[in-house]
């Protein structure tokens, strides 16, 4: 099991926490100007890299916030996790 | 119409049909407080505005440090950054939730009396450490989870919210409704070795 460390709660149990995918998606400012392909670009495709992977979690059973966590995808590592600006997944540092 | 309303915890019928005499020295007994009151708060606590104005009411300081629990007339708890729960005797509980509404006027904040939507259970006794740890993936020991702590977490994959309150020590675990009698048969299923009894307040 992972331990997943919440900005505000610290380290709880991976049970707490749901997953919401890639961090810093952002939702294209104008639909109606994107093609077919552009649209499902962002909806569909992601990044999907072997090693460091910004992610969203949110806190469920917890305080129920979102914040991003970095984790390597093939050691499962977690080097830190930040709060969120601008809710899509941008540090905000 | 009716003559007068009687309030109901989700718990009573299960605390009618339990055995009569419970064992004189349980390692776990198990308080159920139906007989308090629950408001839940939400407001921005960087506008210094909501926070003023809900302490005024309170008399008590709205606990800002994450998983902790200001005690005094009223226990509040940390729920989030912008969250946070009341817990205080059911007779005052609509009183009270008028007042933070009245305070909160014109503020950006919600307050809402879910009296009805929750119970708490006090848990004493030397074993009631080893119990929720059986449930739960939070370190209790002493030294990590101390007196004035709470959080949010599962125990048997309900969501509660778990406070120590003192270090007889007294457990605190408030559960929605709904969860508390599947929550009571577990306790009751898993405390069977330490003798786990229940009561009403
Ligand atoms: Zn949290």
């Amino acid at each position: 099991m992972l331990l997943i460390e919440c900005p505000w709660c610290g380290e709880r149990a991976e049970t707490e926490f749901s997953y919401g995918g890639e961090a810093g998606i952002a939702r294209p400012a104008d639909p109606d100007a994107l093609g077919d392909a552009e649209w499902a670009d962002y909806l569909f495709n992601r990044s999907n890299p072997r090693g460091a992977h910004r992610e969203l979690w949110n806190h469920a059973q917890g305080c129920r916030r979102w914040f991003g966590v970095e984790r390597d995808t093939v050691t499962y590592r977690i080097s830190g996790s930040f709060r969120l600006s601008g809710g899509v997944g941008k540090r905000e540092d | 119409m009716s003559e007068s309303l009687v309030r109901r915890h989700g718990l009573e019928s299960l605390l009618a049909g339990m055995p009569g005499s419970p064992s004189a020295d349980p390692g776990v007994s198990v308080t159920i407080r139906g007989d308090l009151g629950h408001i839940n708060v939400r407001g921005n606590a960087e506008g210094t505005g909501f926070v003023k104005s809900v302490e005024q009411v309170l008399g008590q300081a709205l606990p800002i440090r994450p998983n902790t629990v200001s005690a005094g007339q009223h226990q509040v708890f940390w729920l989030g950054p912008d969250e946070w729960l009341v817990a205080t005797p059911s007779g005052v509980a609509a009183e009270l939730a008028g007042r933070l509404k009245h305070a909160s006027t014109g503020i950006h904040a919600s307050v809402n009396d879910i009296s009805g939507g929750q119970i708490a259970l006090m848990l004493q006794g030397p074993k009631c450490r080893d119990l929720l740890a059986r449930g739960c993936t939070l370190d209790l020991h002493p030294g990590v989870f101390a007196v004035g702590d709470c959080a949010q977490s599962g125990l048997a994959k309900a969501n509660v919210v778990l406070a120590l309150v003192d270090d007889k020590p007294t457990f605190m675990v408030v559960v929605r409704r709904s969860f508390s009698d599947y929550l009571y048969r577990w306790l009751a299923h898993a405390g069977s070795d330490d003798g786990v009894t229940f009561r009403d307040a």
